[in-house]
């Protein structure tokens, strides 16, 4: 069973045993796949003015389409109820937020190498985002839409006794939460 | 001394006494109450108390103003809590 995270004097550490890293490694790759699909639709069209190519930038005229994939919407909600605000916010900072988010993972993705993890503050923080986005796209799989729901995903904590592929991935989700849950408290020790 | 020509193009006041934007974060029943306490602290650089504060008001009210500011600071508020998988929203004006 994995050990809490915790804040001493070589920073912030904690265990995770082969079976659970297993499991987080394919989570993370999974939304990094995830992420990864979503960025293909950024690529810009071969004959555009090469100013555009160079910076990375999206003409205005060139929107992005809306993201149908509701977990992925959890990754990349809009910015804003109004739909003109959002569209813009998408065009240019979509690509940006992606990259970071992937970073994160495959740092994240990386970590479940070994049993004892350490981390200083910007890596314990970033391996936090990632661990939240699985738990995102994880939330949207078990339909997670309000307190009452998380609580019915909450009671399921036995392994011994889940049985149907929803309560297992509860489990899961369990486990990452518990996971997170730690690690930030060992963070808040160490603002002190 | 040069005498200014009387054909400068009046400024727009539109653009100058814009109305702030606003920077809102709203509750959701994944985001751990400690993780979103953490971001609000280590981001915005409040206090451990504003930041617990202000937690808690996402979490009973469902939603909170966070601060306000120019269009531009407003914007990367966003792109950052959406980094942090928070749902943030920018609005202008009340």
């Amino acid at each position: 069973m994995a050990k809490a995270f915790k804040y001493g004097a070589h920073g912030i550490s904690g265990t995770l045993h082969s079976p659970e890293r297993k499991i987080l490694r394919e989570l993370f790759n999974d939304v990094i796949v995830m992420l990864e699909e979503r960025a293909e639709v950024h690529q810009l069209p071969e004959d555009i003015d090469p100013l555009y190519a160079l910076t990375g930038m999206r003409p205005e005229s060139m929107d992005l389409p809306e993201v149908s994939d509701p977990a992925l919407a959890r990754l990349l909600p809009d910015a804003s109820d109004d739909a003109v605000v959002a569209a813009e916010h998408r065009r240019l900072t979509e690509s940006d937020l992606i990259t970071q988010k992937i970073g994160a993972l495959r740092e994240a993705a990386f970590l479940m190498e070994n049993d004892k993890i350490v981390l200083q503050k910007p890596s314990a923080q970033r391996f936090a985002q990632a661990l939240n986005d699985v738990r995102l796209v994880l939330s949207e799989r078990l339909e997670i839409r309000n307190e009452d729901d998380a609580a019915r995903v909450a009671e399921v904590l036995d392994a011994a006794e889940v049985q149907t592929p929803d309560e297992y991935l509860a489990l899961v989700y369990n486990l990452v939460s518990w996971i997170q849950d730690t690690l930030m408290s060992a963070l808040m020790d160490a603002e002190l | 001394m040069t005498a200014m020509p009387d054909v400068l193009p009046e400024i727009d006041t539109a653009t100058t006494n814009e109305k702030p934007w606003r920077l809102i974060v709203w509750n959701d029943p994944v985001n751990l109450m400690n993780y979103v306490s953490y971001v609000f602290r280590s981001y915005f650089g409040f206090s451990k108390e504003k930041a617990e504060q202000l937690m808690l008001q996402v979490h009973h009210d469902g939603f909170c103003t966070v601060r306000s500011g120019s269009r531009e600071a407003i914007e990367s508020d966003v792109q950052a809590m959406h980094g942090y998988g928070l749902n943030a929203t920018m609005t202008q004006g009340a």
